[in-house]
């Protein structure tokens, strides 16, 4: 169901939103794995590679999906998650247990990469449709299975007028920049971050209150 | 930015990923000086992260994995925040061989400062270092001897420039200068602050870029190059 302008062929992918339309199977981190990540984390800080090799195996494709977002070039991708898993490895001693669950820390890292990464590459997100066509999809899960706290997510994003929705998933998923949305809806920069900012703080009263 | 909304909003681009590179540094800069504007990105990086969660996986080529293990294999772990090395005879050179992994060459050892009456024979340790394989330091506090102790692992000196130290949160109001790392890397230890031992497990070390001679202003003016935590060596 995208929308609007529907000018994002980017979005097809790596937006929840449109899958609203889909249905299929999902593979969500379960609370067991977040368990054995919470028992993981603490060996890896201890040096433990066999322990580090496990999580890799337990995360690897959930934070792949979470960088491919922002790089679509795969090579760029590549480079991002495994700078993302080092970066796990030298951090593992500074996870707090409590603070965020496990593998919305991984997540977080991944996604910092491989927005760092693009800033550094400038990969433009004027790349040509087909390109943006030709990237895998990355579909998500089915919102029944959706965690409660995306579905709360959802439901304050919802919110927020269409565009503006865009414009925080746009940025959220894919690492758009303030001058890349200004391009893009025609706005100027300085528009374009009292909407965000708006936005976010529309969200937040939301989520919070 | 003295609203606290004007802090929680930039705390939430910050967050969301759409700060230009000037705005972002000076985030990040205030992330390492500021525990409250910090909690604040933290809490908005736990309100987006769900739509990262929501993502459906998608298989990465075997080869990455491959490459991941081995470019940890002569890396101690956590090398950004805490190294549990063991104390004794064995700390330094323990400590040495770790930063080796970082960089190979190692400017030597320096020694400084002697705050007064050491209320712990603890040793602590944390290497400072920035995103990336970039430069480091490496700082450690012997409560035992009352030393303090910085040296590079890398950074180059840079002319007009000073790299201070600063102790950050653990029961502080605001960052707290520790000296200014000179351009041989020593703090001297007519500069040097004092550390409350007490707090140590939850202070952050950070080195800021400041004009030479240190910050005019009492506070980091400059951007953070370098974080780390310490961690006692048992």
């Amino acid at each position: 169901m995208f929308r609007s302008s529907g000018v994002y062929l980017g979005l097809k992918t790596c937006n929840y939103s449109t899958y609203w339309a889909v249905s299929g199977v999902m593979s969500s981190f379960s609370e067991p794995i977040e368990i054995e990540l919470d028992s993981l984390l603490p060996l890896i800080a201890n040096g433990d590679r066999k322990a580090f090799g496990r999580l890799y195996d337990l995360t690897s494709s959930k934070l792949f999906a979470v960088v491919r977002c922002v790089l679509k070039k795969p090579e760029l991708a590549e480079e991002a998650l495994q700078e993302a898993f080092i970066k796990v490895w030298q951090r593992a001693g500074s996870y707090e247990a409590g603070s965020l669950r496990p593998t919305a820390w991984l997540a977080a890292i991944a996604r910092n990469q491989a927005i760092d990464l693009k800033r550094r590459f400038a990969e433009r997100m004027s790349a040509r449709a087909e390109e943006l066509d030709a990237a895998d999809s990355v579909p998500v899960m089915p919102e029944a299975e959706l965690a409660m706290d995306l579905s709360r997510l959802k439901k304050c994003l919802a919110l927020l007028p269409e565009d503006r929705q865009d414009m925080v998933l746009l940025a959220y998923y894919q690492g758009w920049t303030r001058d890349e949305l200004a391009a893009q809806y025609k706005r100027p920069a300085t528009t374009i971050k009292t909407l965000l900012r708006r936005s976010l703080t529309v969200l937040k009263d939301c989520l919070d209150g | 930015m003295a609203r606290p909304d004007d802090m929680d909003e930039l705390a939430a681009e910050f967050a969301l990923g759409t700060l230009p590179p000037a705005e972002k540094q000076e985030a990040e800069s205030l992330m390492a000086r500021d525990a409250e504007f910090a909690g604040m990105v933290k809490a908005w990086e736990r309100r987006l992260i769900p739509l990262a969660l929501a993502l459906e996986p998608v298989d990465a080529p075997p080869r990455i994995r491959g490459a991941v293990m081995k470019a940890i294999a002569g890396d101690a772990p956590g090398s950004e925040t805490v190294v549990a090395w063991k104390r004794k005879a064995s700390a330094w050179r323990l400590a040495t061989v770790g930063a080796s992994a970082i960089a190979a060459s190692l400017a030597a050892f320096i020694f400084v400062g002697k705050p007064a009456s050491p209320p712990s024979d603890q040793r602590y340790v944390a290497v400072l270092q920035a995103e990336g394989p970039g430069p480091a330091f490496l700082a450690s506090i012997d409560l035992a001897n009352g030393s303090i102790s910085v040296r590079t692992v890398g950074a180059p000196s840079l002319p007009g420039k000073s790299y201070e130290l600063w102790a950050v949160g653990g029961g502080r109001d605001k960052p707290q200068s520790l000296g200014v790392i000179d351009a041989s890397f020593r703090i001297p230890a007519s500069k040097l602050g004092k550390i409350d031992p007490a707090a140590l497990n939850d202070t952050l070390f950070a080195v800021s870029l400041e004009p030479e001679g240190g910050s005019p202003t009492g506070q980091a003016t400059g951007p953070v190059l370098f974080t780390g935590k310490l961690v006692a060596t048992e």
